[in-house]
């Protein structure tokens, strides 16, 4: 049977049926995000993988995040001529927007690790050299209340912010570290993104819907403490 | 109060009712003190984020001042990574090395090969004509067709006891031994055909292709030079010999 086959695609024949499996494997068609992901090396995977993780796990996640590339500061003092602590500032926000996107799940793995954060890295540094042109010399960076009120009206965010603007900042941080630690860990714990389930998990509440009232009663705490200044 | 900070967390975390998310905008526009509230929630949030963010920084200061040397040094290690465009590279290369030996040896077929090839093609059937009338020939092609050599080569051979100049008759009969295997016999007929004055007399091409077939030693170098004279006399079957010395 197979001999017979061989005589009927025919010598010149034979080409042809090469050739379309030539273009499979060269073929224009652009593998899915899924395909690359396996191809991270290994540990990259697990530093993203311990980041997505929780409590002391997604710790050390950042702290191998950070010692991986802390080259980059060496890089950024010489290449970009900046000085040790604007390299650290540079690169310990790069570390930071990183572990916010991969704990987002954000990271796509269409690169590599290094070649991604080297991108927020240069971008980072783009920035800096712009405030630094207008006179504004802090590159750290802080979350936008208009990132939270993306899903209001143009009149109703310009109420809040001139609102949001006439609250002291410094104020505040300093009336965070007297409501309490346990407070202070539940509400740092939720600002850095855990949800009410993950919390209960790490600080021994019973159910989520327990952490979530806690957290109310913390915010109005801080609150009452921000007010009676 | 608290109720307050429950009904804008619900909001920011999508948890509310849609009535509830609906009147949201107008409670802020219509009450200050609410709106006074959705602001702290939000300052609160962001004075959370910043200070995380401080400790994380922190965090970093205190690991690079127990290790200073981190920064000195590409820490990636061995780049175990399989880029899919190294994968398609490699990939690549074998398909053109299989090529490359591909049509290198294609080139190179041997005789016995070429002889197979041709004669699967030429003489799988003989052309029976759509007539009325048949004669003997004829007769011997359609036995050749249905398979029946013997029949056919008996067909051909009592042609030839009849009429000993047929030169038909020799021809296809040399052609039946041929397709038998039975080699000595055909070159013996296509020999006698050789002699034959024909505007187009397969002949001498025929002997070459038997020898080929037959593969005996000496037959590989007979043939070769059957083949030229085929070419350099412009005999019958020019084009195939030369593409055969080609490969030869």
């Amino acid at each position: 049977m197979i001999r017979r086959n061989k005589k009927i695609i025919g010598k010149q024949n034979r080409f042809f049926f090469i050739i379309p499996v030539v273009f499979v494997i060269l073929g224009d068609e652009q593998p899915s995000v899924n395909f690359f992901k396996p191809f991270l090396p290994t540990d990259e995977r697990e530093i993203i993988d311990s980041i997505t993780q929780n409590g002391t796990e997604r710790k050390r996640g950042e702290e191998r995040l950070f010692n991986r590339y802390a080259y980059f500061i060496k890089e950024a003092i010489y290449k970009y001529s900046l000085s040790p602590e604007d390299a650290f500032d540079l690169y310990s926000d790069t570390i930071i927007s990183a572990i916010e996107k991969i704990a987002a799940g954000s990271f796509e793995g269409r690169s590599s690790l290094k070649t991604w954060l080297y991108s927020i890295f240069h971008n980072k540094y783009v920035d800096l050299m712009r405030k630094k042109a207008t006179n504004k010399n802090s590159i750290h960076q802080t979350s936008s209340i208009s990132d939270l009120l993306l899903q209001v009206s143009d009149q109703t965010k310009s109420i809040i912010q001139k609102l949001v603007d006439k609250t002291d900042g410094e104020v505040l941080r300093q009336r965070l570290g007297q409501i309490g630690d346990n407070c202070r860990k539940l509400l740092l714990l939720w600002a850095d993104g855990y949800s009410d389930k993950e919390i209960a998990g790490q600080m021994d509440y019973k159910t989520s819907d327990v952490v979530k009232t806690s957290r109310l009663r913390c915010l109005e705490k801080l609150k009452q403490l921000y007010r009676s200044t | 109060m608290e109720n307050h900070f429950e009904y804008i967390d619900g909001w920011f975390h999508e948890t509310l009712s849609a009535d509830d998310a609906r009147q949201f905008e107008q409670k802020i526009a219509d009450d200050p003190e609410f709106a006074e509230e959705v602001a702290f929630y939000l300052s609160a949030v962001q004075a959370l984020k910043d200070e995380v963010r401080r400790e994380k920084k922190e965090t970093f200061r205190q690991l690079l001042a127990q290790n200073p040397s981190i920064t000195n040094e590409n820490r990636e290690g061995k780049v175990t990574r399989m880029r899919v465009y190294q994968v398609a590279a490699a990939a690549a290369v074998l398909v053109c090395v299989f090529f490359a030996w591909y049509l290198f040896f294609s080139k190179s077929a041997t005789p016995v090969e070429m002889a197979d090839n041709y004669m699967s093609e030429k003489f799988k059937t003989l052309p029976v004509t759509m007539g009325t009338e048949r004669d003997s020939i004829q007769d011997g092609f359609q036995l050749y067709n249905e398979g029946k050599y013997d029949s056919s080569l008996q067909q051909f051979e009592t042609i030839i006891q009849k009429d000993t100049g047929n030169y038909l008759a020799k021809k296809y009969t040399g052609i039946v031994y041929l397709r038998l295997g039975n080699y000595d016999k055909a070159i013996e007929y296509f020999s006698q055909l050789e002699k034959y004055s024909l505007f187009a007399n397969p002949a001498i091409f025929y002997h070459a292709l038997t020898l080929m077939k037959r593969n005996q030693p000496g037959d590989k170098q007979k043939a070769k030079q059957l083949l030229q004279q085929v070419v350099d006399e412009d005999l019958e079957g020019k084009d195939v010999a030369q593409q055969w010395l080609k490969k030869w």
